[in-house]
C-alpha cells in the first residue's frame, strides 16, 4: 500500500473515531445534563465541521488540483 | 472545404475546457446546490425550535443514537470507497460503496419501519423500545417530526440510489484514479446527508424535555 493511500485510510479511521467519541459525548450530555441545548449545538457544529473538512474535502474548492 | 472544416474543428477543440476546469466547475456547482438545500433544512430546524420550544416528543433516544451511528459509519465507508478509487483500488471501492448503501438502507428502514412504525408493530429488546408511537397527526410534534425525518429520508433514499449507480458504473470500469467525478459527487452528496442528520439528531432526540 503506498504512503498516500495509507494516509487517506488513516484519516478516515481517525475521523470516524473522533465522530464516534463526539456522538457518545453528545448522547451522554443530552440524556444526563439538564438544559443541554447549547452544548449539543456546539457538538453538532464541531461534528459537521469535521465531516466537511475531512470527508467532504471542502478545501478542494479553492485548490488547483484534479483528483 | 475540408481544410476549412478541419480549422473549424481545431478552433472548437481549443475552447473545450480541460478536465481540471470542468472538475472545478462541477465541484462549485454541487456545493452551490448544497448551499441552496441548506435553506430547506434550516427552515425545518427553525420550525422545530419555534414550534417545540423547550419540549420534544417521547422518542427512543437509543434508537436515535443507533440510527446516527449507522449513518456516520456509512459516511466512513463512502470516504474509504472514494479514497480507494483515487488510488486505483477498485476492490475496496466496490466493497465500500456496497457497505455504505447497505448501512444507508438500514438507516432508512430504522426511520420508516421502526420510528414511523408504518405497520403499527410493537416490541422491545433489553428495555429499548423498537417501534415509535408518534403519528403525523399528533399536533406540532407529529407534523415537525415527520416533516424533518421525511425530508431527510427522501435524501437518504436518493443517496442510496446514487451510491448504487456509481457502484455499478465503477464495476463496469467507468472511472479511473485520475477521473472519477461521479464517485466524488456521490460521496459528497452522501456526506451532506450525514451533516444534515448531525443537526437533526440532537434537535429531535436530545434537546428539550420529553412530554
Amino acid at each position: 500500500m503506498n504512503d498516500k493511500k495509507a494516509a487517506a485510510y488513516r484519516l478516515g479511521f481517525t475521523t470516524l473515531g473522533i465522530l464516534a467519541v463526539l456522538t457518545a459525548v453528545e448522547y451522554i450530555v443530552g440524556v444526563y445534563i439538564p438544559n443541554p441545548a447549547v452544548w449539543l449545538i456546539i457538538l453538532a457544529l464541531v461534528k459537521a465541521g469535521i465531516i466537511v473538512q475531512n470527508f467532504m474535502h471542502i478545501a478542494r474548492l479553492w485548490r488547483e488540483e484534479s483528483h | 472545404m475540408s481544410a476549412i472544416t478541419a480549422h473549424h474543428d481545431d478552433h472548437a477543440h481549443s475552447h473545450e475546457p480541460s478536465f481540471a476546469q470542468q472538475l472545478r466547475s462541477n465541484r462549485l456547482g454541487l456545493w452551490l446546490f448544497f448551499f441552496s438545500e441548506l435553506f430547506l433544512f434550516a427552515a425545518l430546524l427553525v420550525a422545530r425550535f419555534f414550534l417545540w420550544g423547550g419540549a420534544r416528543p417521547e422518542l427512543s433516544q437509543v434508537l436515535g443514537l443507533i440510527a446516527t451511528s449507522v449513518l456516520l459509519l456509512s459516511s466512513f465507508f463512502v470516504y474509504r470507497a472514494e479514497s480507494a478509487m483515487a488510488h486505483g483500488d477498485r476492490k475496496t471501492f466496490q466493497s465500500g460503496m456496497l457497505i455504505a448503501a447497505f448501512l444507508g438502507t438500514l438507516f432508512f428502514i430504522g426511520v420508516v419501519f421502526m420510528e414511523w412504525n408504518i405497520f403499527g408493530l410493537q416490541g422491545e429488546i433489553a428495555g429499548i423500545e423498537l417501534f415509535g408511537h408518534l403519528k403525523p397527526t399528533d399536533g406540532v410534534f407529529g407534523a415537525v417530526f415527520y416533516a424533518m425525518t421525511g425530508m431527510h429520508a427522501l435524501h437518504v433514499l436518493s443517496g442510496i440510489i446514487f451510491l448504487l449507480i456509481v457502484w455499478n458504473n465503477g464495476r463496469k470500469g467507468h472511472f479511473s484514479s485520475e477521473e472519477h467525478w461521479g464517485v466524488e459527487a456521490a460521496a459528497l452528496y452522501w456526506h451532506y446527508v450525514d451533516v444534515i442528520w448531525v443537526f437533526f439528531y440532537p434537535a429531535l432526540y436530545l434537546i428539550g424535555t420529553a412530554g
